[in-house]
């Protein structure tokens, strides 16, 4: 009999690595700022996703190295083989069952939370979202102006309001992504696309095109400013007023 | 003289061939638009409409040329069949290697040979493009020739290199594995062969078209794809090649594995990369029409204006899409299960022991093949499709990671307790292990809507792409391709070599590719030329240790041809494996076999005291490896 | 059909008789092995029609346009007529392959030719239909699917009717015998294919 290392080891080992590999998965900041309530629930999907594999690639990694530090052939052992294991029932239900619980509880959790993100409390107000190679262009619908609906190169919305987004394209496909949103959507030629958010934090963040939409596509960017209700509505009115004065503010011929 | 050369076979006839198609093509189009007098086809000749039908037609006429397709027309002529003399056997010279043949073995190398090549070519556009990332702003390139490199890198890479290197190992071993003398189809075989040359020909071209390559990326989504330069041209109709190439060789291996087994090798025998290739091919078949389709959709959108993708004259954008995922997923797994084959041999020869649960990993291989067509929405989770499509595309997609996980788990139990034999081919399959779950459990997370709403499209998905392609795909293509060399060449590579190319390749691979998660958490979008100075670090780094998995790959180049020219000649069976390609000489002889074996076990009984796997009847020493080829015949 | 298995055929002399050509391989299913490639091919262009169907349905139900496209007519009966046609070119096709199983060879030779016949009526009616339709692919995406099918399926046809013209051109010059008809119950097997998917066209794209 070949004398191995104990697999106590393995288990030592593995578990010191679970813990290390989900304490850095769960301390390190991976995201850009939170600025929805989306984006917090989507990190804490994150963070669950973080606890539940790391064990696993912890699993696979350690038996792998395991294997390699007690079972390799030494000196002597040319000719050796290994015991003629050819499987084992429980085993084998074993490694199809976990997972599958897994997966099962993985899988309804997110479910859970795609359908609290997407969710349109009365209050939402709507903003309309055009894309064309190679920008955005925003648009507030009268029921936001209270009188011309009005087309801006800028996005305001206002904090603590959900915003639902209706957006299309003029010509190909772009995708109208906010990273400190943790949202995204693409912006279809053709049809409406919809998408929810609840802003929670002042501030200005990058609006980037996330669909390969030609040559401009990396440059395509654009910020959206989280402000208060009130702010936004002094911002609107005075791009009503101006927008009366001196016509759109979109120009046609970017 | 020279008429003799034009009529002969060759590539002399095939440029003959080439430059009659081009006359053809010009002439077709004239008169189509002579003929049809609307207003889309005034102008007589036209060169894009010529350059689309001779991209079709001037390949075609080259392979007639060729000689791809001599038997069929005597056949179809009526005239008497040459009975197959076998003249078009075996490889006697390195000019055989470049002319049709019909020897499974001389395709398994063309095959292979050929994809490598294209993994030099579509790794040089990833330096380039990591070249032009190393820093934010634009450095070497612009955005279009950006774009195009990195289409071109991906569309190279897939269709040029991982599918049809799997096809050419399995080529190679597949027919040897299961005792036969060749695939069913032979002429066949070679003719899917020489469609690739001419689909990587017709993608490199399309740096020369007007307007620059293809450009909107792998996947070319119309509508972005049906307004872009003639380029696109070029994509759509190498992958038309390519795919053909693909259902070609899927149909022979399924009759081959069908209907020429040896005696006693029942389904149950069979070694698991023969049924990994059975599966594989199934995907194939069932699958790669469709991406044939959404190709001839763009073509005709582009060439003929129709409307399929013109949301303003009802055409529906998403179809595209749909029908490319339908396939592309799938693909995906076509890139996976072959390589799944190969760590199962590799594994259990070099643990020593049998495999353990042989039986459910030919299920779980079944099971992802149906699995695999129930998941494409996958991938159009923030595309704009109904939300309810969702839900269900994200249990079925996560629910894929059961079979998986069986597959993985019963590699680690065929691991315990084994004689592991760490040599080059082990260390590529034992990292694979590690590497491949990583990109696998990136993929579940992907899968979860939510968390996709955010990272879908960054260098997360970049990250999860190399991660399964380049530490699950080429780390197994490795696996195979070390394991295999001296059974191709007669000749063993070199060991010292091969462990450098393992460990630089695993160091390099991680910090190229595991940075490329924390900057797309952190919200850097993929196919970006240009991006914000934040991701000026990693990308720094990144494109560094690029360059060290440039370097390996080098060396593995140099490790395989100086050992094929010089290395120490290889032993029938060098790993003392059971199954039946290690048991004729290396390289095997011309016909595979003197008779066919009998099989009488598993393929994988190791440690059973005096297993067999098959047995030979008559002289059971196999031919000496000097002289594999010594049939000779008359030209 | 292949040279899969066929016996050693002259070995060239000067070297030992070890080296023969393949052995046989073994056949370790019923089934034959050109047949089966057929039908494995078979089951691809099924999916290649279903991804035209994929296209279809976009179009005509998720899109919801009218259809045919408004102003336009899609000739149901003609097209009724020349359905009939591409059927009874199947059982012509029938009466070729029972004929050379009984060693019929008139009948053979007249079958053939007259499923051949019978695909090319139906190509040029098709073509002729396309030519006084009065509206074009590019007019709307419901002209393009409408050709887009038809028109994969005329090629469809068009290769098969290549198929039948070597199987004419072998029967003429007297090939296949009761033993041996492989070479004409294959391509068969296509074109029933070809016609069988054309009642799947017809019915979803004419009668619905
Ligand atoms: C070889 C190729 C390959 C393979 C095998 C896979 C395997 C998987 N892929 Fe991947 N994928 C790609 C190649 C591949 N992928 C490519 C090229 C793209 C990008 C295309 C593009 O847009 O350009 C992509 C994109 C992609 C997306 C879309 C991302 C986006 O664009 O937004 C998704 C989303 O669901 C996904 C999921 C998965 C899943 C769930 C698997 C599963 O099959 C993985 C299963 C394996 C495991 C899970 C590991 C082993 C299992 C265990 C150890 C058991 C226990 C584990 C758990 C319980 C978690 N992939
Ligand atoms: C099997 C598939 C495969 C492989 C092996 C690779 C290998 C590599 N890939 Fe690739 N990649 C993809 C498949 C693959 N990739 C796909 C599908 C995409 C998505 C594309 C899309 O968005 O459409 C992608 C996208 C992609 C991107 C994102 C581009 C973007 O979104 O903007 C990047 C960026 O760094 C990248 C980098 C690399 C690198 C550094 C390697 C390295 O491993 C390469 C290592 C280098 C070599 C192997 C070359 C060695 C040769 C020499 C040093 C020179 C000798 C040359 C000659 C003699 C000709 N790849
Ligand atoms: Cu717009 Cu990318
Ligand atoms: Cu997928």
């Amino acid at each position: 009999m070949r004398d191995n290392p104990p697999v106590r080891w393995l288990v030592i080992g593995g578990v010191v690595a679970c813990a290390i590999g989900i304490t850095l998965g769960l301390t390190i900041n991976w995201f850009p700022v939170e600025a929805s309530k989306q984006s917090d629930k989507i990190d804490a999907l994150y963070n669950v996703l973080i606890i539940a594999s790391v064990p696993f690639f912890v699993l696979v990694a350690s038996v792998v190295i395991f294997s390699v530090v007690a079972f390799r052939m030494r000196p002597g052992e040319e000719n050796l083989d290994g015991p003629p294991i050819h499987g084992n029932t429980k085993l084998e239900i074993g490694w199809t069952a976990g997972p599958s619980m897994l997966i099962l509880g993985l899988v309804v959790y997110s479910l859970i939370v795609l359908h609290d993100i997407g969710e349109k409390p009365p209050g939402t107000i709507q903003v309309g979202v055009t894309g064309r190679q190679f920008a955005f262009s925003y648009q507030y619908p009268s029921s936001l102006t209270h009188g011309k609906p009005l087309d801006s190169n800028e996005l305001y919305i206002p904090d603590g309001k959900t915003v639902d987004f209706y957006m299309t394209s003029l010509d190909v496909i772009h995708a109208f992504w906010v990273p400190a949103f943790r949202v995204q959507q693409s912006l279809v030629p053709g049809i409406t696309t919809h998408l929810i958010v609840d802003p929670d934090r002042l501030g200005t963040y990058d609006v980037i095109c996330n669909q390969l939409c030609g040559v401009g596509h990396s440059l395509m960017r654009s910020e959206v400013h989280v402000v208060t209700p009130a702010q936004f509505q002094t911002w609107l009115t005075a791009q009503v007023k101006a927008e009366a004065v001196s016509g759109p503010t979109v120009s046609n011929t970017e | 003289m020279s008429t003799k050369y034009l009529r002969q076979p060759g590539f002399i006839r095939g440029g003959l061939g080439m430059v009659i198609a081009f006359g053809f093509s010009m002439w077709l189009v004239w008169i189509i638009r002579m003929g049809y007098g609307h207003p889309h086809f005034t102008h007589f000749l036209d060169p894009t409409s010529i350059c689309v039908v001779s991209l079709i037609a001037v390949p075609l006429g080259f392979l007639v040329g060729f000689g791809g397709f001599d038997y069929w027309f005597y056949w179809a002529a009526g005239r008497p069949t040459r009975p197959e003399d076998h003249s078009g056997h075996g490889a006697r010279r390195w000019q055989d290697y470049f002319r049709i043949n019909t020897d499974h073995k001389v395709i398994g190398i063309q095959y292979t040979v050929s994809s490598f090549f294209f993994l030099l070519v579509g790794g040089l556009f990833a330096l380039m493009m990591r070249a032009e990332l190393a820093q934010p702003g634009a450095q070497f390139v612009d955005a279009n020739t950006y774009n195009g490199l990195f289409s071109v890198h991906a569309s190279i890479l897939i269709f040029l290199f991982v599918i049809p290197v799997f096809a050419g190992l399995a080529n190679f071993v597949l027919p040897l594995m299961i005792g036969a003398p060749d695939m069913a189809f032979p002429r066949l075989n070679a003719l899917s062969f020489w469609l690739l040359p001419i689909a990587g020909t017709i993608m490199l071209l399309s740096f020369a078209a007007p307007g620059g390559s293809f450009a909107s990326g792998w996947t070319a989504y119309a509508p972005l794809s049906t307004s872009a330069p003639i380029g696109q041209d070029f994509f759509s109709v190498a992958v038309q090649f390519a795919g053909a190439s693909s259902i070609m060789t899927a149909l022979n291996f399924l009759v081959t594995i069908i209907t020429m087994r040896a005696p006693g090798m029942s389904f149950f025998r069979m070694p698991l990369l023969v049924w990994a290739n059975f599966s594989t091919s199934l995907l194939v078949v069932i699958a790669t029409p469709f991406i044939a389709a959404s190709q001839f959709f763009v073509l005709l959108d582009r060439a003929l204006h129709f409307h399929f993708f013109d949301a303003s004259k009802g055409g529906d954008v998403l179809m595209y899409q749909h029908v490319f995922w339908f396939y592309s997923h799938p693909a995906v797994y076509i890139m996976m299960l072959p390589g799944f084959g190969i760590i199962s041999e590799v594994l259990a020869v070099k643990s020593r022991k049998p495999i353990f649960g042989y039986r459910m990993m030919a299920f779980s291989l079944l099971a992802i093949v149906v699995l695999g067509f129930t998941v494409w929405a996958h991938h159009m989770f923030v595309s704009g499709m109904s939300n309810w499509i969702r839900i269900p595309m994200t249990i079925t997609t996560c629910i894929i990671a059961v079979p998986t996980g069986i597959k993985i788990f019963s590699w680690l139990a065929t691991l315990w307790k084994g004689v592991l034999h760490l040599d080059t081919p082990m260390l590529f399959a034992l990292g694979f292990l590690a590497m491949f779950t990583c990109g696998g459990i990136s993929g579940i997370m992907l899968a979860m809507v939510p968390f996709d709403i955010h990272v879908s499209a960054t260098y997360f998905v970049v990250a999860h792409i190399h991660y399964v392609l380049f530490g699950g795909s080429v780390f197994t293509i490795f696996t195979g391709v070390y394991y295999w060399f001296p059974k191709m060449t007669g000749r063993m590579y070199d060991e010292r070599l091969g462990k450098w190319h393992f460990w630089t390749t695993l160091i390099f691979f991680n910090l190229t590719f595991g940075p490329m998660h924390i900057i797309g958490l952190e919200g850097m979008p993929r196919r970006v030329a240009t991006y914000a100075n934040k991701f000026a670090d990693w990308n720094m780094l990144i494109s560094i240790a690029s360059l060290g998995i440039g370097i390996s790959t080098l060396v593995f180049i140099y490790n395989m041809a100086s050992s094929w020219r010089r290395g120490p000649r290889a032993e029938a069976n060098p790993w003392r494996a059971l199954t039946l390609e290690w048991q004729v000489s290396s390289p095997p002889p011309i016909f595979n076999f003197d008779a066919i074996p009998t099989v009488v076990g598993g393929p994988y009984e190791y440690g059973v005291p005096g297993a067999v796997h098959g047995v030979f009847k008559g002289a059971e020493v196999p031919a000496p490896a000097s002289t594999p080829v010594t049939h000779s015949s008359g030209t | 059909m292949e040279a899969l298995s066929l016996p050693a055929h002259g070995a060239h002399g000067d070297h030992h008789d070890d080296h023969h050509g393949p052995p046989t391989a073994n056949q370790s299913s019923r089934i034959d092995p050109p047949l089966l490639g057929m039908m494995l091919f078979i089951i691809s262009e099924i999916m290649l029609f279903g991804a035209f169907f994929t296209a279809y349905f976009f179009i005509r139900v998720a899109q919801g346009d009218p259809w045919p496209a408004p102003g336009t007519k899609i000739p149901v009966a003609v097209a009724g007529v020349n359905t009939a046609i591409l059927l009874s070119s199947s059982i012509t096709m029938h009466w070729a392959q029972t004929s050379i199983k009984n060693g019929n060879r008139f009948g053979l030779k007249a079958g053939m030719l007259s499923t051949f016949a019978l695909g090319v009526t139906f190509l040029s009616i098709q073509i002729n239909e396309y030519v006084h339709l009065g509206w074009a692919p590019f007019d709307s995406a419901q002209g393009s699917i409408f050709y887009g099918l038809t028109g994969l399926h005329g090629c469809h046809v068009f290769v098969g009717l290549t198929l039948l013209a070597f199987v004419n051109i072998r029967a003429n010059r007297g090939h296949y015998s009761p033993e041996e008809h492989r070479g004409v119950e294959i391509p068969g097997i296509y074109w029933h294919f070809v016609d069988i998917m054309w009642i799947v066209v017809y019915t979803t794209v004419y009668v619905i």
